[in-house]
């Protein structure tokens, strides 16, 4: 049965990543992240689950890895802030194939930027957290439903691809206060994703011996299954290795066990954007996140004015719906790009499209967008 | 139907958690509701705005349109003035007369009512907290948006039981201090 409850957005996320079955959390609080910590700290002792507030985000991070490589499903949360500290540890998770799930509740920046207020800069960060090669999966939330079905899809996508997945928040959708309907507990659990083990002999265990564009089979430490973790680059029992074939297999590998599923068949089954009045559409609006709520008002307030306007907002950034968005590109003469930072994701719009002729609004000031703004701009096209 | 309502103070005296309790009341008799709050990094004395939007119908956009806003509430000056202009022309707006400032125009513009919130939390009820619950039984009484039983339940199921008496107190006396003053402008 479907739950109808009364919460915030950082609640949900933390409620999510219980019911995705999550057992560990470790971190480090910080505006306007930190009441996902707060009811993590409630929810996982009632479990026999473990939390800890560690000395600071790189601490955080380090022990939400530990326990993820002991088996358990393990997360950590922060904002843009607070990713630009964990960045080298991402870096271990991606090249070890760790899974982690890591909630980023979006504040302006960059630095210590607008610790109170509302952005969607961290968009290119999810995607590049740091150095190296390697495919990032990021989600984002745009509703207190999504804040709860997102961060349970990122634990189901890090536990199947072994890899850290960004789950994107942002002040506003982090701190809203109102109704959500949340689905069946039992349907979440049924669905639920645990990593690949390897039943064999310990003699014969090769966790990075996998074929190209799949992940590692990482057992739980302290099972007798003996490998090694390493931030180097790896042959197949994850001792380090200069090997140039190895080396590059391994990269290749990295990226393709994402871009090249998530291009073949999409790395799961779920939506991995939204189209909202879309089906006789004249002009197509294009933003996602607690944005793309305005837009959806701005789109009825076109509709009643006597503009067709329909929505398109992408729910999986990274790996970009790049497909559909193409199709968008070519469907629709007049598009409208809005979101909360100067154009961090019109890049991958432009790329994946092949136009520039997009008109955009953009704002970095830490203040949401506001329908009639929107309403504004489009018009001007007309 | 849409009602947008505005409550503006300064950080700590508790106008969260009134936005909260009327999103949620408006949720428990089958509506929607959201509440946002903007404030700043500082942890006391910051401006404060929590915009309540409650609709039979979903909403998305979470913040209250500028100039659409019914109903506003203040309690600090300095957040009274940076967002009076969020409440449309002949909207009402409830001040603590010893804290805020409205200026002939503002009188012009909207309906200033004045009502000394803080003074009746702290001399009143005696108990200096209950300045929110004051404020819900005020907004509820002008805007007459929910059904006063629900509101008050929802209040009570947010605070301690051993407080239940000074609050019911609280809530009681905003209803009292909202209809004299309703009465007073001829509403």
């Amino acid at each position: 049965m479907a739950r109808e409850v009364i919460s915030t957005g950082n609640e949900l996320s933390a409620l999510g990543a219980f019911d995705a079955g999550c057992m560990f959390f470790g971190g480090y609080p910080i505006t306007p992240s930190s009441e996902v910590m707060h009811e993590m700290s409630d929810l996982l002792p009632t479990v026999g689950g473990k939390f800890i507030q560690m000395e600071d985000e790189i601490a955080g991070i380090s022990v939400a890895l530990g326990a993820s490589m002991a088996g358990t499903k393990s997360m950590t949360a922060t904002s843009g802030p607070g990713i630009s500290l964990k960045a080298e540890q991402i870096g271990l998770a991606f090249i070890a194939e760790v899974p982690l799930v890591i909630v980023n509740v979006m504040r302006g920046g960059p630095s210590t930027g607008l610790p109170t207020r509302v952005s969607q800069a961290d968009i290119g960060q999810a995607q590049y957290p740091t150095h190296g090669d390697y495919a990032s999966i990021t989600l984002c939330a745009g509703s207190l439903e999504e804040c709860y079905t997102q961060t349970v899809r990122g634990f189901n996508l890090a536990e199947r691809y072994m890899t850290p997945v960004f789950v994107l928040l942002d002040e506003t959708v982090g701190h809203m206060h109102g109704k959500a309907v949340l689905p069946d507990l039992e349907e979440v659990k049924a669905k639920n994703v645990t990593r690949k083990r390897f039943d064999g002999k310990p003699e014969d265990y090769r966790p990075y011996d996998v074929p190209m564009n799949t992940p590692a089979v990482l057992n739980p430490m302290f099972e007798g299954y003996r490998f090694h973790f390493t931030g180097l680059h790896h042959g197949p029992t994850g001792f380090p290795t200069e090997d140039a074939a190895q080396c590059q297999f391994n990269i290749e590998r990295l990226v393709g066990k994402i871009d090249a599923v998530a291009a073949d068949v999409g790395l799961d089954d779920e939506a991995d954007y939204e189209e909202f009045m879309m089906e006789d559409a004249e002009v197509c609006l294009i933003a996602y996140g607690s944005i793309s709520r305005g837009a959806k008002e701005a789109v009825s307030k076109l509709r009643a004015d006597g503009i067709k306007a329909g929505l398109f907002r992408p729910i999986m950034i990274w790996p970009s719906p790049a497909k559909k968005l193409k199709e968008i590109g070519q469907k629709f003469d007049k598009i409208f790009v809005t979101e909360l930072n100067m154009g961090q994701y019109l890049k991958e719009i432009e790329r994946v499209t092949g136009r520039s002729n997009f008109t955009t609004l953009h704002k970095a000031n830490g203040r949401p967008i506001a329908p009639l703004e929107m309403v504004a701009k489009v018009k001007e096209m007309f | 139907m849409r009602h947008t309502i505005r409550f503006t103070g300064v950080g700590g005296q508790g106008v969260l958690l009134a936005g909260e309790i009327m999103a949620a009341a408006k949720i428990k008799l089958g509506g929607h509701g959201l509440k946002t709050a903007t404030y700043t990094s500082q942890v006391r004395g910051g401006a404060t705005v929590v915009d309540i939007t409650l609709d039979d119908n979903e909403i998305f956009y979470p913040y209250a349109n500028e100039g659409e806003i019914d109903f506003m509430l203040s309690v600090a000056n300095v957040s009274y003035q940076q967002f009076k202009n969020g409440v449309k022309p002949g909207g009402i707006i409830v001040v603590e007369p010893n804290l805020v400032h409205p200026t002939e125009e503002d009188r012009q513009k909207w309906i200033i009512v004045e009502i000394p919130i803080i003074t009746i939390a702290k001399e009143e009820v005696g108990n200096v907290i209950t300045q929110s619950v004051v404020a819900l039984g005020i907004t509820n009484e002008f805007t007459g948006v929910l059904d006063p039983d629900t509101l008050r339940d929802v209040m009570l199921s947010k605070v301690p039981k051993k407080v239940h008496e000074v609050n019911n107190k609280a809530w009681a006396l905003g209803i009292q201090y909202a209809k004299e003053a309703k009465a007073k402008i001829g509403m």
